[in-house]
């Protein structure tokens, strides 16, 4: 019976542990491209996966990066260690204190610092990422080889010195299969320090380096891709596997020889390991890198080309893309004011782009060598005026509308018609607000009838108030999962940019999509050039190719927001060409209003509102 | 002893690594936190006082004692029920060993992007928990949103962190030790209270340090499974080093949390010097 109870709570433990991992299991065989949505068995991910070049490209580097930084953190852990066995006490509790600092930093903290420094004296490359890793896979191993020291006496180790050992003798037959445990597990829980982190690497990495962890990120706006579930999946069993077979050969073992097994099972475990990646590394050196001519360096918002198209571009002009995405505005900007990355082209909003001609960092184009601007949408030009005088300094690639979508079995088209329903007590539970504080903050602003660029702090008092009152009503405060919550149909409300929208309606007929009457953001997400861009006269050719009919059409049918290339427009469908959620009308986008740069001042006015809607 | 300094420069490398990239990064979130436009100012270590700051800290720190405290709840009992079952007849199998040890860590080894989102599919409304749930004709769970998520998720992320350590430096006690005790006639109460526990302590303290620390900052999981409607200070920072554009006062802020790696030390030295007794190696 104690046996059954204990048998129970160690079986109980593992569950817990593992059950999310069934799920995404099993997700790895769900034919559609949301989490949400049960579109039948398939094996497509798992076959698709070995084509997938960029995806095995980051699979290899995640593995390398993740082997040298822990390996390397645990030999400096290890001998840091041993010497501070040797120290007074306090100078040991200083060095373990310093020790906690990359732990007790939130990511992004570690991450910023550590871009400032390293982009003093080096390139950002996999040299830099692998010295952050390290940095921050330190501490685990150190509180894991620590203890185990501390636990074992000295007398073996004495003994054995006395015996004629020489201390190296000494310390690798005595002491290091004594403390083995804790240096495995500082290893592994480094390894996995390393494999997952994003923020540290996001700020230390150059462009056209991804691990899996970047990759997962950039995919987050538009749906992870199931590869990602089978990728994830594949790697899980493979090593599960390799446990198993390590395990039973050593209980195999144990029965006949005592001593020598102990060797055995190590090296067989390290064996399997390298087997397991050596196939994966080898693929990844194999690969060589074409000679270009020339080469631009393009830092553009996540899932915004289609990899094909660059391919086309490449194969061309014989210019090289190196190509690096960034999932918000502001990491855009912090990882750009490092300096350390020269940028041919960037690809931020309206009021970011603003932000940084304000700030001298962006050149004019030079529109003579740009034919295909004929291309563009009038009418979608006059917006950006609003942030870009005379469309002097920014080129659309992709724009929308923020509005409203909601699940018509739950909620009346004409509530919709109105931002009030999000303040109706009638639908508290089902509303799904913005997590971004401009998007909810001027959802307020404009339901009070004032500008959603408002600066005027009894404005922004006032919306604060309202979304303080709005509060107990909403359900959650979101951004890329509102569209998941939505097709799940648990919320029957929320904030949402079209382009996502359309992709919701796709999974559940269901929903549908309103931009209410007050009015609402109209977004411009486009190219701009920096000022000390070095290849100017090879972005100026991406930026012509980007906006060829053929080109800008292959592009929409992979990104799915709305193209302001006329165009494309003009040769879609009727189904699409009229969808008024992907192409906005013009009456609604007259009801719109392009975000515009707030200064410091305004951004800490609506910083420190959002801080208040929050902490109540 | 003659070894002794041989021994000191062993950290050598490390002591030259933590300067480089712990202290001198962690200078320039000083030199942040100090100035303002260029300007010296102590507004931004002061502006921990404002209610939004500290009322999320508080709650920051409440969140990760308890998820401390769980962890060690659930990992002290696992590791001895586990501690058994890996002695066989007294000797450790060590395939065995290693492989429990890579158990505990192979859920991590999925991004925990995946794992959140897994979580966000068990818990949410209509999700896997309550379908189940409903099933059985029982109650729903409204645990979704809510800050008992955010500790869930916190458990569920640090969990392992706790289990290996505990679980590492109880199987390094000897069972003749433990027999001995009991020969005298102690009872089990006692033999774990007064041999396995302080045994233990140098795992259990490693342990404490490596969820406590970490989850104070923890800022992910109360966006993915709290709905975003419970600041943590790891928001805040965030917040003001993204969206906010406010560097300085991030950095300020981060320099307080700096206070609980002292308090976490003092904690630790308190423990650590009973130890010390057989420790010289």
């Amino acid at each position: 019976m104690k046996r059954f109870i204990k048998q129970f709570y160690v079986g109980l433990i593992f569950f817990f542990l593992y059950v999310p991992i069934a799920v995404l299991f099993v997700l790895s065989f769900n034919d559609s491209l949301s989490r949400v949505h049960w579109g039948g068995f398939t094996l497509k991910w798992y076959t698709e996966l070995v084509e997938n070049a960029p995806l095995m490209d980051a699979l290899v580097n995640t593995l390398l990066l993740a082997v040298a930084s822990a390996g390397i953190a645990t030999i400096l852990g290890l001998a840091a260690c041993i010497g501070m066995t040797a120290m007074k006490h306090s100078s040991r509790q200083v060095l373990t204190m310093i020790a906690q600092i990359p732990m007790l930093n939130a990511d992004v903290v570690t991450g910023i610092a550590l871009m400032l420094l390293l982009a003093r004296f080096m390139n950002l490359s996999f040299g830099s990422v692998l010295i952050a890793h390290i940095t921050f896979n330190l501490p685990y191993v150190i509180l894991n080889i620590l203890p185990k020291l501390k636990q074992i006496g000295t007398s073996t180790y004495e003994a054995a010195l006395d015996l004629g050992a020489s201390p190296a003798y000494a310390f690798f037959k005595i002491v290091l299969p004594e403390i083995f445990p804790g240096v495995l597990t500082g290893f592994l829980l480094a390894f996995t320090m390393s494999l997952d982190d994003f923020s540290v690497t996001y700020f230390t990495k150059g462009p056209g380096f991804e691990t899996l962890s970047t990759t997962i990120y950039g995919e987050l706006r538009k749906g992870i891709k199931p590869q990602m579930y089978a990728l994830s999946t594949l790697m899980f069993l493979v090593v599960l596997l390799i446990l198993f077979i390590i395990n039973r050969q050593s209980v195999k073992e144990e029965r006949k020889i005592k001593q020598q097994k102990k060797k055995h099972s190590l090296s067989r475990t390290a064996l399997c390991l390298m087997l397991f990646l050596l196939p994966v590394t080898l693929s990844g050196c194999g690969k060589q890198k074409e000679n270009y001519q020339n080469e631009i360096t393009v830092f553009n918002y996540s899932e915004y080309i289609d990899p094909e198209v660059l391919e086309i571009f490449e194969e061309e002009t014989g210019i090289h893309v190196n190509y690096e995405e960034f999932a918000t505005n502001e990491a855009m900007y912090a990882k750009l004011s490092s300096d350390a990355v020269s940028y041919d082209l960037l690809g931020p909003s309206d009021y970011m782009i603003e932000k940084l001609m304000k700030e001298g960092r962006l050149q004019k184009i030079d529109k003579s060598k740009i034919p295909n601007l004929k291309n563009l949408k009038k009418n979608c030009l006059e917006s950006c005026e609003s942030f870009d005088p005379g469309n002097e300094y920014a080129v659309p690639e992709f724009w929308g509308t923020l509005g409203l979508l909601y699940n018509t079995k739950m909620i009346s088209e004409t509530e919709v018609s109105s931002w009030d329903c999000l303040f109706d007590e009638k639908n508290k539970g089902n509303i799904i607000m913005s997590n971004d504080m401009r998007n909810s903050i001027g959802i307020a602003l404009k339901k009070l009838g004032y500008s959603i660029n408002s600066s005027n702090p009894k404005e922004i008092k006032e919306a604060t108030d309202l979304l303080i009152r709005q509060k107990p009503l909403v359900q959650a405060y979101l951004t890329d999962e509102t569209r998941d919550e939505l097709v799940a149909e648990n919320a029957a409300i929320g904030v949402i940019y079209s382009g996502e929208a359309y992709l919701a309606m796709e999974y559940n007929e269901d929903l549908a999509y309103s931009v209410p009457e007050e009015g609402s953001n109209v977004w411009f997400d486009c190219f701009v050039m920096p000022k000390d861009a070095p290849n100017k006269e090879g972005a100026l050719k991406f930026l012509n190719f980007m906006l060829r009919e053929d080109i800008a059409s292959m592009n929409f049918e992979y990104v799915y927001y709305t193209t302001p290339n006329q165009a494309v427009i003009d040769s879609q469908p009727d189904d699409i060409k009229y969808d008024d959620c992907i192409f906005p009308t013009d009456e609604m986008v007259s009801r719109g209003e392009p975000f515009t740069y707030l200064g410091a001042k305004g951004e800490k006015l609506y910083s420190e509102s959002w801080k208040r809607l929050k902490s109540r | 002893m003659r070894n002794s300094l041989f021994k000191k420069l062993l950290s050598g490398p490390y002591i030259f690594w933590i300067v480089g990239f712990t202290v001198l990064p962690l200078l320039v979130i000083a030199y942040y936190a100090f100035t303002q436009n260029g300007q010296f100012t102590l507004a931004n270590i002061t502006a921990i006082t404002q209610y939004a700051h500290w009322k999320a800290l508080a709650i920051s720190l409440v969140l990760a004692l308890l998820c401390t405290f769980v962890c060690l709840l659930i990992s002290f009992p696992l590791a001895l029920v586990l501690r058994n079952l890996s002695l066989a007849k007294g000797h450790l199998a060590r395939g065995r060993n290693n492989m429990i040890v890579m158990l505990f860590i192979l859920p991590m080894w999925i991004n925990f992007l995946l794992r959140s989102y897994a979580w966000q599919m068990i818990l949410s409304r209509n999700g896997l928990l309550n379908g189940f749930l409903s099933l059985l004709h029982l109650p729903k769970l409204h645990i979704y949103n809510t800050p008992w998520a955010i500790l869930l998720g916190m458990i569920y992320d640090f969990l392992p962190f706790m289990i290996l350590p505990v679980y590492n430096a109880m199987i390094k006690i000897d069972q003749d030790v433990i027999n001995a005790a009991y020969d005298l006639g102690a009872t089990k109460q006692t033999t774990l209270r007064k041999i396995i526990f302080p045994l233990s302590l140098p795992g259990i303290i490693s342990g404490i340090t490596m969820v406590f620390v970490p989850s104070i900052s923890e800022f992910a999981i109360a966006n993915l499974l709290g709905g975003g409607k419970i600041l943590l200070i790891g928001n805040i920072i965030e917040q003001e080093f993204s969206e906010g554009n406010n560097w300085n006062l991030g950095s300020g802020l981060s320099l307080i949390l700096m206070i609980f790696i002292i308090i976490s030390m003092l904690f630790t030295a308190k423990y650590d010097k009973n130890g010390e007794g057989g420790t010289l190696l």
